[in-house]
């Protein structure tokens, strides 16, 4: 051992080690012990849990405890399963104070610049990331003029609406756009050109991973819409893209040569629609039927539905195996002829379908008519027709949260969002901001977060709103009554 | 057996979802649900129960709890306290 001892002097200025004192002393050990521990997992839940054993004996006094009390609490089951008390009772314990609130207006402002409108809006699988697809929508000549597809990062914390996180150049305008439902990386486009691509967002050089390149299979036409499609190996997914020309392809990526080699293909003539007596024939003029919408049913990966300029609502199957009526033009794939049901006509272009998550045999579509029409796939007239607006309803889309509601976005520039759970047509809530050179053209609900919903304007803006609890909150019945909705097919 | 039996009738009732049984000290005793799930439900359970129980009798010791129900947005959880055991059970009404 050793110790510093305190200096002695009085006057402190010079401090000084004293002399150390030291022993010597020597130990030993006599005798040892050796013993060691180690925790074993503990299984709290065996622990706690009281489960009668081998002897089987209740705990004293439980039977006693059961008999008085199983009298009140079946009488009070009895009385809860039958009480309409709280059948409309529903408590917010979060503050709205707006049904709806703009929480970002995200512009590109080289975009802008030229007069670019935004064409189509999706959300990654994760749902933080908004893509925007920038291009014109009312010109009808071959456009040239180069556009891009713009990405923010909502969550990111350094967010500059006027700067996107990632701009892709792209040499023509693009009218589609469709996120991976499972790799966040992932965005497939459509394009004024016919070309269909698949950006991946992870690459920093060059984010082209497949594209479909001008080749005989290609579209001709400006592509309308593309949707990501699961093929028969589970996690594949294939592109499945429609074009005005009448043809709605499938394709699967070949990642090693980046190009979209085509897996099947089908082709849309009047003369092939099936006999009813609606089909009055408008397009029989046209040699083709122009799709203008297209949508996948959640619920039967054989089924899709088409849209056409024509104003034709056609129910279509992919396992279709009748030949197409169209000359052949050199495909390596044999034209299919898909259509297998056809719905009450429309006026005007059909310019969005969509299927509701919440029941198989019901979906909404929207065109020029200005109405939203509530079909079930069981019948040829909607269940339900709502007036949206005066004017052109771009797209319409269900609510990931709410079964009941469904958001349409109008030419006028309004964006209303309907609850058919109301007893009023008149919509819950309206997104205004009016002026047609702002004309809402796509929209589209965040199913991570389902408060969230992108707007995109043809004054090359996309808005992100918040909308309130009583929009997005389910509530005890909805399912039932859309069930009830959805049975008013007539017989 | 009668226990046994009982549960079976209250199970049966209209959009029952599960039965536990605990003791005074809040240790489970009979359950229908997973033993997670059990063990979650008679901790924060007994603990509700006793502060019921002490608010009934601070407003006025004569009184004293009889029975607890708690309706939540997706089920209702109705309790029948008792000296030594409470008997819990879940329900979804609308079912």
């Amino acid at each position: 051992t050793v110790s510093v001892a305190p200096t002695s002097s009085g006057d402190g200025l010079r401090p000084e080690t004293g002399s150390v004192h030291s022993a010597e002393a020597e130990v030993q050990t006599l005798s040892t012990a050796v013993s060691w521990t180690q925790t074993q997992p503990h299984d709290e839940a065996q622990e706690l849990l009281l489960q009668p054993a081998a002897d089987r004996l209740d705990p004293p006094g439980l039977k006693a405890f059961l008999q008085r009390v199983e009298d009140t609490v079946i009488r009070e089951l009895d009385r809860n399963g039958r009480s309409h008390a709280f059948d409309e009772f529903q408590v917010n314990w979060e503050d709205q104070s707006q049904p709806v609130s703009c929480l970002h207006c995200l512009q590109h402002p080289s975009a802008q610049e030229r007069g670019l409108h935004v064409t189509s809006v999706s959300w990654s699988c994760t749902g933080s990331v908004i893509a925007c697809a920038f291009g014109r929508t009312d010109d009808g000549d071959w456009i040239t003029e180069p556009s891009c597809v713009c990405t923010w990062n909502l969550d990111r914390r350094g967010l500059n609406p006027k700067q996107a996180d990632l701009v892709i150049d792209v040499a023509t305008a693009v009218t589609a756009l469709c996120c991976h439902p499972q790799q966040p990386a992932l965005i497939a486009g459509g394009l004024y050109s016919g070309e269909v691509v698949v950006w991946d967002t992870s690459r920093t050089q060059d984010p082209v991973l497949v594209q479909t390149g001008m080749s005989a299979d290609s579209h001709r036409e400006p592509v309308y819409q593309v949707a990501w499609v699961p093929l028969q190996k589970a996690g594949e997914f294939g592109v499945l893209s429609a074009c005005s020309g009448g043809r709605v392809l499938l394709w699967t990526g070949d990642l090693n040569e980046g190009r979209f080699v085509l897996n099947a293909a089908y082709a849309l003539v009047p003369q092939q629609v099936p006999h009813s007596s609606y089909v009055s024939f408008k397009a029989r003029g046209s040699s083709t039927v122009g799709v203008t919408s297209l949508a996948l049913s959640p619920w039967d990966p054989d089924t899709f539905l088409v849209g056409s300029e024509g104003g034709l609502l056609l129910r279509c199957s992919f396992s279709s195996q009748t030949p197409a009526a169209v000359p052949s033009e050199g495909h390596n794939v044999t034209l299919r002829a898909p259509a297998v049901f056809v719905f009450r006509p429309r006026s005007g272009p059909v310019h969005s379908i969509h299927c509701s998550p919440f029941h198989r045999n019901l979906f909404v579509s929207a065109g020029t008519d200005g109405r939203a029409h509530l079909h079930s796939l069981l019948q040829a007239d909607p269940l339900l027709s709502l007036r949206v607006s005066d004017s052109s309803v771009f797209q319409v889309q269900w609510s990931p949260s709410r079964p009941l509601v469904f958001a349409a976005a109008a030419a006028q520039g309004e964006v209303h969002i309907f609850d058919l759970g109301r007893r009023s047509l008149r919509p819950a809530a309206t997104i205004e901001q009016g002026g047609a050179d702002q004309a809402a053209t796509c929209l589209a609900f965040n199913s991570q977060n389902s408060h969230l919903l992108a707007l995109g304007r043809t004054n090359g803006t996309v808005c992100i709103w918040q909308l309130s609890h009583d929009l997005t909150e389910q509530s005890p019945r909805e399912i039932s009554q859309l069930e009830q909705i959805a049975n008013q097919v007539a017989a | 057996m009668l226990v046994e039996e009982t549960l079976k009738r209250i199970q049966s009732q209209n959009g029952v979802q599960g039965i536990i049984i605990i003791n005074s000290e809040g240790i489970p005793i009979k359950t229908t649900l997973d033993n997670a799930s059990t063990v979650q439900y008679a901790g924060l359970i007994h603990q509700l129960v006793m502060k019921a129980r002490s608010t009934v009798r601070d407003i006025d010791p004569q009184n004293d709890l009889t029975f607890l129900r708690i309706r939540s947005k997706k089920n209702e959880i109705m309790i029948a306290p008792d000296k030594d055991y409470f008997l819990i059970v879940i329900q979804n009404p609308s079912d």
